[in-house]
């Protein structure tokens, strides 16, 4: 019956806050990418428009007699996509922050971890209970859980860094590519973690 | 009488707009009344993209009905849904009309606004001579330009009613979808109402003492 080093204890500390930091940041994280789904479809919706006009030729139409109509629809359009799209780069903001919030927490575990690793040992670090998970596990999972989300940000980044309010068939497919970055099993992993590490945080 | 009255508010600085009488309270009122034609002419434009949506929608289901149609062999019984669907879209085509009468009675008003406006310079020139009055009425603008925001604003306005009468008389014949939504967006999207105008409306408020510098 050895006493817990005190590595031990303040690494469980830092990885206790981890997940209630993971924890915290998943629902951010999930509420802001909600916020995104109208404003997807807002940029279908504008998208859609801006096809419907060029496909027409307003001079065989009524609309004919309307001086400079077409310029002026366009401009309106691509005012409204770039109105979406800014709000969409402000989201992104949101999810930087938790990308950032995620890792930095996460590193700071792995960074406690290295400065003891004499005194944490394999067994020590491979050791679960009842109530908690091995140092281990709980450690590969902050890293899974860390990989996700950075990897998240960087797609929907780069997907929305590519649309331009004047590129229709970018705009056109945007809401589909947005959705095809959805990666429910990860997002289940995540969720199952915080599962497994409820007792765990709770106690002291 | 009233060139007196109306100067006596005005002096050089600091002016006291709270005071206004005369030209100046017109003037303010206008300001007001434009204003508050714009806020109803907005909830109009609302009201009327939604009728104008489900107009559409009626449309272009029956005219899928009616390819269907032709399309069958033979052609299916009559369905008892169609006479029906004629008059709800009929019933939407009224309401559309409804909203843009509305909207034509408010640029009625923003013509009687204009022409108060050009009323306003006329008896200024009067009194005043060809070169109007020296000092302004409010903080900077001399009374021309109230008469140029004001024709600036009723121009488009009645532009903008032009093409939604247009789309009115259209909407129900289209057969083309993306027709349809070019007629919808332009109604939604207001093409001739440039932001620009926001900005000439605010700079109006803020020149009345509607809006605090």
């Amino acid at each position: 019956m050895c006493a817990k080093p005190a590595a031990l204890t303040s690494l469980q500390q830092v990885l206790r806050k981890s997940f209630q930091s993971l924890e915290k940041n998943q629902k951010v994280w999930n509420s802001v990418l909600a916020e995104c789904s109208p404003l997807m479809v807002s940029l279908g919706n504008v998208a859609e428009q801006l096809r419907a006009l060029s496909n027409v030729q307003l001079s065989n139409t009524p609309l004919s007699v309307f001086p400079d109509l077409q310029e002026r629809l366009h401009f309106k359009l691509i005012q409204a996509a770039d109105t979406v799209l800014e709000k969409l780069n402000e989201k992104m903001s949101s999810l930087q922050s938790v990308r950032d919030s995620i890792s930095n927490q996460v590193s700071r575990a792995f960074q406690l971890y290295e400065q003891n690793t004499d005194s944490l040992d394999l067994l020590t670090c491979t050791q679960r209970s009842s109530t908690s998970p091995s140092v281990a596990d709980m450690l590969e999972w902050l890293q899974d859980a860390e990989r996700h989300y950075r990897q998240q940000f960087l797609r929907r980044k780069t997907l929305l860094q590519t649309l331009r309010a004047d590129n229709l068939s970018l705009l056109e497919s945007a809401s589909k590519r947005w959705e095809s970055l959805e990666s429910p099993s990860e997002e289940e992993n995540i969720t199952d973690v915080l599962f497994k590490v409820s007792f765990f945080m709770e106690s002291q | 009488m009233e060139a007196q009255s109306g100067d006596s508010t005005v002096a050089s600085g600091n002016r006291k707009c709270s005071a206004v009488t005369g030209s100046a309270r017109k003037i303010k009122d206008n300001a007001a009344d434009w204003h508050n034609l714009i806020i109803r002419w907005e909830k109009l434009n609302d009201e009327g993209f939604s009728v104008a949506s489900r107009v559409v929608n009626h449309r272009l289901n029956h005219v899928q009905g009616e390819q269907q149609m032709l399309v069958d062999d033979p052609p299916p019984p009559r369905m008892d849904g169609a006479p029906a669907q004629r008059r709800q879209l009929e019933a939407e085509c009224s309401k559309l009309l409804e909203v843009v009468d509305k909207m034509a009675a408010i640029i009625s008003k923003m013509e009687r606004l204009l022409a108060s406006q050009k009323g306003l310079l006329d008896l200024e020139e009067f009194q005043f001579g060809p070169e109007g009055r020296k000092v302004p009425l409010f903080h900077s603008w001399m009374t021309p330009q109230f008469v140029e925001v004001s024709h600036q604003l009723f121009d488009a306005y009645s532009q903008e009613l032009r093409l939604k009468q247009t789309i009115l008389q259209e909407l129900a014949h289209t057969v083309t979808s993306d027709l349809c939504m070019v007629y919808l967006s332009c109604w939604l999207y207001q093409p001739y109402i440039h932001h620009q105008m926001r900005l000439t409306l605010e700079a109006l408020l803020l020149e009345t003492g509607h809006r605090l510098l």
